[in-house]
């Protein structure tokens, strides 16, 4: 049960960093972090027909960066401020993994060397 | 025998930690590299790490179970040496396991450990550098507008979008 969370956790991990592995989907994110926008507004700037460019929005969509929302005729983009913040516990994470062992390890390396100057 | 490069760092996927140990370099050298010594220090309590193989060459298999009640064990670590200097570095990767195998399995993530032991005095130098491969290039950091690695984003994030 807990692997499966796991899991699904790493696939997610996968997505966020697969959705930035792309230069025109880096460049929507550049951009929407001073903002939300508009689909039309966002393509603007790429030499790209709308359909190829909807296929990134959903991408970043589909893996949590991003949000977006219909009014009338027109669909916004916000970032979602959630997932910055997995991307960045991640190391984190496995920072704390590497400094816990090295804790461990000076704990017990410690005990021992009292072990031996007692003897 | 020393390969021809060391793994260079690279602020935005690696780590690197290192710090003092007030014990002889080959105090820390027995502690790691002696499994029943190993099993003691490297997962947290209330887990129980048990070695399945740790056979200290190029090419040997480092395998480790898990255990929360002490009697049901999973996997742990499945990864393979790459290097080992005898009382200097050890380097590992659970992209393969023993006998240079790709593995598909690399939870919670890929990556290439290198432990450093230096003298320190009489104490040790205990370094550890951490290679791993998700994300993609430094780009990233600075079209989103992120100089500084990893370790700035939350506070960069925060002035973004809040």
């Amino acid at each position: 049960m807990i692997l499966s969370l796991m899991d699904q956790y790493q696939q997610r991990l996968d997505g966020i960093f697969q959705a930035l592995a792309d230069p025109t989907r880096r460049a929507v994110l550049g951009r929407l972090g001073r903002g939300p926008a508009s689909i039309m507004e966002l393509a603007q700037p790429f030499d790209m027909a709308l359909p190829s460019f909807m296929k990134h929005i959903r991408f970043l969509e589909d893996s949590g960066w991003i949000r977006t929302r219909k009014d009338g005729r027109v669909r916004t983009c916000t970032l979602e401020k959630k997932t910055f913040t997995a991307a960045n516990a991640w190391l984190a994470q496995q920072r704390a993994v590497w400094e816990g062992r090295a804790d461990r390890l000076e704990h017990f390396v410690a005990r021992g060397v009292k072990k031996e100057t007692a003897r | 025998m020393t390969p021809p490069m060391n793994g260079k760092v690279n602020a935005d996927l690696d780590l690197t930690m290192s710090r003092i140990i007030k014990a002889p370099r080959a105090a820390v050298w027995q502690a790691w590299s002696d499994p029943a010594r190993f099993a003691q220090w490297w997962l947290p309590a209330p887990y129980k790490c048990r070695v399945v193989e740790m056979t200290l060459s190029p090419g040997g298999a480092f395998v480790t179970e898990m255990s929360e009640d002490g009697r049901t064990f999973t996997p742990h670590l499945n990864a393979c040496f790459l290097a080992v200097d005898e009382g200097a570095r050890i380097v590992f990767t659970n992209l393969m396991s023993g006998g240079w195998r790709p593995t598909e399995n690399t939870y919670p993530a890929a990556l290439t450990a290198t432990i450093t032991l230096r003298d320190h005095g009489k104490d040790t130098e205990y370094a550890a550098h951490v290679m791993h491969k998700n994300g993609a290039d430094r780009t990233i950091h600075e079209e989103l507008g992120f100089h500084d690695g990893w370790g700035t984003v939350a506070a960069q994030l925060a002035r973004l979008v809040e």
